[in-house]
């Protein structure tokens, strides 16, 4: 399999990469596409068509390759990978639940492969600033795919916009669905792990009110008032403009523990300030207990890398193409790191590199265990077996 | 781009003195420069951030434990406080309840104390006739029916003397028994102690109901001797143990055809270094809905104003105090055996 990288600032610049590279005899037969909501995705979708090239798109939140790191742009990864390898599956929730979309694609990956694996893509916020439930998700798809099948892959991002985050190809687009690129594992290898390092700090919290996403009182305080207080921020209990999730949430979320003794992240969304509560990412029970948090030291790039190269060792992987799911908060919290991270990857698997800067990752941790991750670097080799 | 960097940058994509190759190098290596630099004040920019807002919540962390910790200083005093009136309550119960077994013994002392008062009365009654007497025959030169006379009120007075001590005796056992105990251990004849308080408490009950009667049965084992015992301790769990078998067979006795023959059984028993105690009444047993709840203080199954409660928790936590175990058997209709174990080595 052959893996190129093309970008742009416009359609227009786009579509001259893409001719370039085809009138250099690349003939690819799949686009994974990340694009900013700024740009002309249905433009873009009919291009890709006229070149009968299949399309696995994400709207973005900062998108990059292995030559190029951008905000508002596009980029996509062309792989020429035989069509009979790989089935590309939509699935739009529209009047029914996110677990019952899950179930179908899960049967539908089911079938088209006796071993398949996924590069799993979902919307992030729907037109409602609705966030999609990444722990519902996941779980229905481990209830229904086979035991044996992995998944890599990210939420949608809007440039940070909240208003819609998109999952589309050809002739279909939602803010409020799943999509995945389900691949035939006996002939492509996928390999990749996703981790977080953000770390706990402070003492054990427990959730004493909540409804859904809303957080009343922690350890029967009210919770705004403590979260605000706790990061220094108390002032602006009253100020409805105050930007709760990019000034605290993506920089200081809650921990939990998982069953498997890892962690994962909870993000404070925003305050709903008619009912005195915080907004969460993921539901968080009465009883949760979790952490207050602090963001991962600067060596987490240096652990990220060591961990690729091991497993690069240990799997004996060649491979051709790589995509990085990054969560969208490791720009505030780990700024020109984040590229570093990024070129990091790209140098140790030594091949094309396309990733964007999501609203969630999902993948499995340190353990092997496939979640749902909030503030993760998720990343993925790609190589057909022959 | 820092703006130094710029300038150089500038000055070496304009400048003409340099080889192709080294103009790209050094303009390489002042991007590379301007990147480091980024970097290096990104993350100075963040460890200050973070610091502070760290500072912040380990801060508000302290200040919360702190609270924590003066929250649990202050429910703590509270908790001993209560713990020392609980105590105290607990303290007064007891000596009600001992109070309470006072007043059971109470007719049963009055009836023992009457034996030796009568005797005490009628030998003085005679020795007063026998001593007139004996004026008359000095004043007749009788010398020998005086020395006889005198005799017999010597011996009329060793038999008051013996029975005032027993008077004496069973005053003092009363007063032990509503003291408080300071739990000092002394070598008792259990059997001695059994027998006192069947006594005691069989007159208590029939001065108290003339109706009243029930068969007496004992069976003690004499090698038992004396064992270490708190003995008013012991002794109100006996009173209280047939206290409440006469309780049963009265109340069967109520309700029962006249053949019904009211029996309490009280037996002890050295077996190795245990001694049993037991007493068996033939009443209606004790009902399985309840069996677990007779030890619990303050459960009672007599009328409101009759019992306290206290008995049998009393008793519990008294024999299991000497190391010992009290059990019950018991079948419906046919009656209980209270079983009490001691260790006869000293503890």
């Amino acid at each position: 399999m052959q893996a190129k990288t093309i970008h742009g600032p416009t359609f227009e610049s786009v579509k001259a990469a893409l001719e370039k590279v085809m009138q250099e005899g690349f003939q690819p037969t799949l686009a994974i596409v990340f694009i900013s909501v700024k740009q002309d995705r249905k433009s873009l979708c009919e291009l890709l068509s006229t070149y009968d090239i299949d399309i696995l798109g994400l709207t973005s939140c900062g998108e990059f390759t292995d030559q190029h790191q951008s905000e508002g742009e596009t980029v996509m990864l062309l792989l020429d990978l035989p069509h009979q390898h790989y089935t590309i599956l939509f699935e739009e929730i529209g009047d029914g639940t996110l677990s019952e979309a899950a179930e179908s694609l899960a049967l539908k990956t089911n079938e088209a492969y006796a071993h398949p694996d996924l590069i799993l893509c979902s919307s992030g916020f729907n037109s409602r600033g609705e966030f999609l439930d990444g722990e519902s998700l996941i779980a229905s798809l481990k209830n229904h795919l086979k035991p044996d099948t992995r998944f890599f892959g990210g939420m949608a991002g809007d440039d940070k916009t909240f208003e819609g985050s998109f999952v589309f190809t050809h002739d279909k687009e939602t803010n409020h669905g799943i999509m995945s690129l389900v691949v035939d594992a006996d002939k492509v290898q996928l390999q990749g792990t996703a981790v977080i390092g953000w770390q706990k700090m402070g003492i054990a919290r427990t959730v004493t009110k909540s409804t859904g996403n809303l957080i009343y009182t922690i350890d029967d305080k009210p919770a705004v008032e403590m979260y605000l207080k706790y990061l220094g921020k108390e002032e602006k209990g009253g100020d409805r403009d105050y930007k709760v999730l990019e000034e605290l949430g993506l920089h200081y979320p809650f921990i939990i523990n998982r069953g498997s003794g890892e962690t994962v992240l909870r993000t404070p969304l925003g305050i709903d300030h008619q009912e005195n509560a915080m907004i969460i990412d993921v539901e968080m029970p009465v009883g949760t207990q979790f952490w207050f948090s602090v963001p991962p030291d600067f060596d987490i790039v240096d652990n990220i890398l060591d961990q690729a190269a091991r497993m690069k060792e240990t799997s004996q992987m060649e491979a051709e193409a790589l995509l990085v799911f990054s969560c969208a908060g490791r720009v505030n919290v780990l700024g020109p790191l984040t590229y570093s991270e990024n070129e990091g990857l790209q140098r140790i698997w030594n091949t094309p590199m396309a990733g964007f800067f999501t609203y969630g990752e999902f993948g499995p941790d340190s353990s092997g265990n496939q979640e749902y991750h909030s503030g993760a670097c998720c990343w993925v080799a790609i190589k057909e077996k022959v | 781009m820092n703006p130094y960097h710029q300038t150089i940058l500038d000055y070496l994509e304009k400048t003409e003195h340099l080889a192709v190759e080294e103009k790209a190098a050094l303009i390489k290596a002042v991007k590379e420069a301007d990147r480091a630099l980024t970097i290096a004040e990104f993350k100075l920019d963040r460890t200050e951030k973070v610091k502070r807002t760290t500072a912040i919540l380990l801060e508000e962390t302290i200040e919360e434990l702190e609270q924590k910790r003066a929250a649990i200083e202050q429910t703590n005093a509270a908790l001993s406080k209560s713990l020392e009136e609980l105590k105290a309550a607990q303290s007064q119960l007891i000596q009600a309840e001992k109070m309470a077994s006072l007043g059971e013994l109470t007719a049963g002392i009055a009836h023992e104390i009457q034996n030796p008062l009568n005797f005490v009365n009628n030998f003085s009654e005679v020795s007063r006739e026998l001593l007139e007497e004996m004026i008359e025959e000095l004043d007749m030169g009788n010398p020998e029916e005086v020395k006889e006379i005198a005799g017999n009120v010597i011996s009329n007075l060793e038999k008051i003397l013996h029975h005032g001590k027993r008077a004496d005796g069973i005053v003092k056992g009363m007063l032990m028994h509503s003291r408080t105990n300071k739990g000092e251990k002394e070598a008792t004849d259990i059997n001695a102690l059994v027998d006192e308080y069947l006594r005691l408490a069989f007159h208590g009950l029939r001065a108290k109901d003339k109706s009243f009667n029930a068969k007496l049965e004992l069976d003690f084992d004499d090698s038992i001797g004396s064992i270490e015992i708190v003995p008013q301790d012991i002794g109100r769990v006996i009173l209280n143990l047939i206290t409440n078998a006469f309780y049963a067979v009265s109340e069967k006795k109520k309700n029962n055809s006249p053949d019904y023959a009211p029996t309490v059984l009280v037996s002890t028993k050295k077996s190795g270094d245990q001694i049993h105690i037991s007493v068996q009444d033939n009443g209606d047993g004790i009902s399985s809905a309840i069996t677990d709840k007779i030890f619990q203080p303050f459960f009672t199954t007599k009328p409101t104003g009759e019992g306290t409660g206290l008995g049998l928790s009393l008793s519990y936590d008294i024999v299991k105090a000497h190391g010992g175990t009290l059990r019950f058997e018991t079948q419906a209709g046919k009656g209980t055996s209270f079983n009490i174990e001691l260790p006869t080595n000293k503890q």
